[in-house]
């Protein structure tokens, strides 16, 4: 038993719930005191040793099944639900023989089989059936219902409704009665269905021996130094939870370190005319030195290219944008697609983090893809420019792929003219700025580029950081 | 002493307090292993009263400790009494001359009440507050720490020494051990991630909003004079409210409010005369009575955001901004 412990710990380890040492010996311990007979007990012994936060609960009830499971098969109907004569299971039995004759791989027989007559298919044979299918690639749980399917597909399951229709045509020939097929298929059917779990199971619980034999280690974890230069598109899902943890962190370093420089600020450069005027009452002995105060707070304004492929771009740059919040007196934030949404609504009523999934959620790409940076702009100018003033930054974040539009360089230069400074972000990876490419055609970056005060290539979440980092060196 | 698990919920019914089978477990475990339990959850569900339960039912005291933002360590374990202190001085005056009047030199003088000093920082002029309360008492206790995610990350830390061995370190009197080991019951609400370290030393549970017979069959314990019929019909709008998109949620305890107030009220059936009248005891805010209303009163819920999803809200509330 304690070795079945052990494995079931490892496979909650290698599904990414994280437990030390010290629990897995509580586990043992508590496992000990509440006994194994009564498998409620057991199993919340194991839970409350083992499973620290809420939302492991969901890993851990669909790994203890398959760990602590009773071996038996779920239970299958007799033929007809158990309502038929004699007479009328003989004469099941003798169409179902011809038509096992007939089936051709033997596991679908011996499926067929248990799904008329209620046999249970022992675990045994189902391991061997899935061993021909060949073993599940994939060992994440999250996976568990595609590979199902896809075991399913390799059993040629499908098949069975096929079968089963057969025979019961057979049997409406040969002068069954409606109401008695109606009860052989009904059995079958959820026969079938109960089926179907089983090899879910057997599927589950080979991938939780997959990934146990993977090492302790989750093989998706990525270190941090990986993902701060992974490139935003090479992120799957995965990593996305690691990266946020990851983005507040950058944003909590960033934020001391602006709190810093602005105390410093204070300081500032000696205030000559202040100074002299404030010592006159010594006779011009420079008895208090006033330095000039500088209370300049930037101001923002971001405009965020909201395609797939700046997706995730846009959200991290939003996160710390927004985490810096108090740093910052005012920040307000654009979409743009064809034409500008604002977004600053979304962040005054939730949480960046709500925030953000609500922007995704609400502004998408509706009629077609085309990027149209140039009406955005213009829409802009005509509608939000009193937002730019001497103290704001621009930031405008996407790749300037037009799509042959007119990119409103007109509209540009009012904006960059009125900024304190206009910095891009530029998502494409440096050698590709300029340069032709199929899907958008044209890119415009380089028209852009001389009315911009910087321009950054963000890639990845450390040159994100590098950059935000930078718009605020004085 | 306990010998199942089942004993836990006799136990805890005792004291009118209906142990699911994890809860029960769980209490169960901690007992027998001596760890700490952590209870996580809603507001409202019983994690408190888990506690009072607990402490109830084994005849233990309960001693509390409530955890708030800033909470340190001179509130939560001990302080010297300094009050106490200075006035011992002034008494000891004379004994101090007395002490000290043969000393020849002043460093004779000093070593002597060196050596005194140790009767300022003793046990005598310490005063315990709950975690020391907890540790030092005679016989066993249950300590229960309230609300631990509302006490900064420090003192969560500091924390850690008292639960993994019941101990803690007085700088100037050394180690001070558990004599009793004490049952000690962690809640939170759930407001902040508590730290892994936290996490491992603690068994823990989960405790949600219980199912519609489970609260019914605690309404109908602590709340006997409400007719079966009108408690069923009262739990269930409970529930229905809590799937509900509610600022805040009734909770357990609101429930057993709530039907206190239906019997005080000989109330015999939910009409809307009594819901009017009584939906504040249930809900806390004037928006959510509203909505409430709207949506027990049958008519359609009106949407939050009247536009199109497809379509940000244009235009910015607080108009142009200057500063």
């Amino acid at each position: 038993m304690d070795r079945r412990i052990t494995e079931f710990i490892a496979a909650l380890r290698a599904a990414g719930v994280r437990i030390s040492l010290a629990e897995s010996a509580d586990a043992m311990r508590a496992v000990e005191q509440a006994g194994i007979t009564n498998r409620d007990h057991f199993r919340l012994a194991l839970q409350t040793s083992l499973i620290k936060d809420a939302k492991d609960f969901g890993t851990y009830q669909e790994l203890f099944p398959l760990y602590f499971g009773r071996e038996a098969p779920p239970p299958l109907q007799p033929a007809g639900g158990g309502q038929l004569s004699d007479e009328q299971r003989e004469q099941l039995l003798r169409q179902l023989q011809q038509m096992l004759a007939q089936l051709s791989p033997q596991h679908l027989a011996s499926l067929f089989r248990s799904m008329l007559t209620g046999e249970p298919v022992s675990g045994q044979e189902l391991r061997a059936m899935l061993g021909q299918a060949g073993p599940p690639m994939m060992s994440n749980q999250r996976y568990r219902e595609w590979m199902t399917r896809q075991a399913l597909r390799e059993l040629q399951f499908n098949r069975l409704e096929q079968a089963l229709r057969d025979l019961l045509e057979r049997l409406r020939q040969e002068g069954m009665a409606e109401e008695t097929l109606r009860a052989i298929e009904q059995a079958a059917r959820e026969n079938q269905q109960a089926l179907a779990e089983q090899i879910g199971q057997e599927v589950a619980r080979e991938m939780a021996d997959m990934a146990r034999g993977e090492g302790r280690v989750r093989p998706r974890q990525r270190s941090e130094a990986e993902l701060l230069d992974r490139p935003f598109e090479r992120l799957d899902e995965c990593d996305l939870a690691d990266m946020r943890k990851i983005v507040n962190r950058l944003a909590a370093r960033l934020r001391t370190r602006l709190a810093l420089r602005q105390r410093r600020g204070k300081m500032g450069t000696l205030d000559a005319k202040n100074t002299i005027r404030t010592n006159q009452r010594f006779g011009g002995v420079p008895m208090i030195v006033r330095h000039r105060k500088r209370h300049l707070k930037p101001k923002l304004v971001v405009f965020c290219d909201r395609s797939v492929s700046t997706q995730h771009v846009m959200t991290f740059m939003l996160l710390m944008i927004y985490s810096l919040h108090d740093q910052l007196s005012r920040t307000r934030s654009f979409a743009f697609i064809d034409r500008l949404y604002d977004m600053t609504m979304y962040f005054a009523e939730s949480r960046p983090e709500e925030a953000i999934e609500r922007v995704m959620r609400e502004i998408r790409p509706t009629r077609s893809y085309s990027t149209d940076l140039g009406n955005a702009l213009g829409q802009f100018v005509r509608d939000h420019l009193s937002a730019v003033d001497h103290r704001t930054t621009v930031i405008v974040l996407g790749d300037a792929r037009n799509n042959e539009n007119d990119p409103n360089l007109e509209a540009f230069e009012q904006i960059s003219r009125r900024a304190r400074r206009v910095v891009w972000f530029a998502t494409e990876e440096r050698w590709k700025w300029g340069v032709y490419d199929p899907g958008s055609l044209s890119s415009d970056i380089y028209r852009y580029a001389p009315m911009c005060d910087a321009l950054h290539e963000v890639t990845n979440l450390r040159q994100l950081a590098d950059a935000i980092d930078r718009l605020f060196v004085r | 002493m306990l010998s199942s698990i089942s004993d836990v919920r006799d136990l805890l019914a005792t004291q009118q307090y209906i142990a699911s089978d994890e809860i029960a477990t769980a209490m169960f475990l901690a007992d027998k292993l001596g760890k700490p339990l952590l209870a996580e959850g809603p507001a409202g569900v019983g994690k408190t009263e888990l506690a009072k339960s607990w402490a109830g039912a084994t005849g233990r005291e309960l001693i509390r400790l409530q955890c708030y933002e800033g909470l340190d360590e001179t509130k939560a374990l001990y302080e010297w009494e300094y009050a106490k202190q200075l006035l011992y001085t002034q008494l000891l005056r004379e004994k101090l001359s007395d002490l000290l009047g043969d000393a020849r030199t002043l460093r004779e003088a000093a070593d002597r009440l060196a050596g005194e000093e140790d009767v300022f920082f003793s046990e005598r002029f310490l005063l315990p507050r709950p975690l020391l309360r907890a540790l030092t008492s005679e016989r066993p206790v249950v300590l229960l720490i309230d609300e631990i995610d509302r006490a900064d990350a420090e003192f969560e830390a500091f924390l850690l020494e008292v639960l993994s061995d019941f101990q803690v370190s007085v700088p100037e009197l050394g180690t001070i051990k558990a004599r009793h080991m004490p049952t000690v019951l962690l809640t939170s609400n759930n407001t902040r991630e508590l730290s892994e370290a936290l996490k491992r030393r603690c068994l823990y549970i989960h405790i949600d909003y219980p199912d519609l017979e489970s609260e019914l069959r605690v309404v109908q314990l602590k709340v006997p004079g409400l007719a079966p019929r009108l408690a069923r019909q009262a739990v269930e709008l409970v529930q229905r409210l809590r799937e509900m998109d509610l600022k805040k949620h009734p909770s357990v305890s609101e429930t057993l409010d709530w039907a206190r107030a239906l019997v005080e009220l000989n109330s015999h059936q939910l009409d809307k005369a009594t819901l009017d009248t009584t939906l504040n005891v249930l809900l806390k805010y004037e928006s959510d009575i509203r909505r409430a209303r709207r949506a027990l009163q049958g008519g359609p819920d009106r949407p939050e955001r009247p536009d199109r999803p497809d379509r940000p809200r244009g235009g910015y509330r607080g108009g142009e901004w200057t500063n």
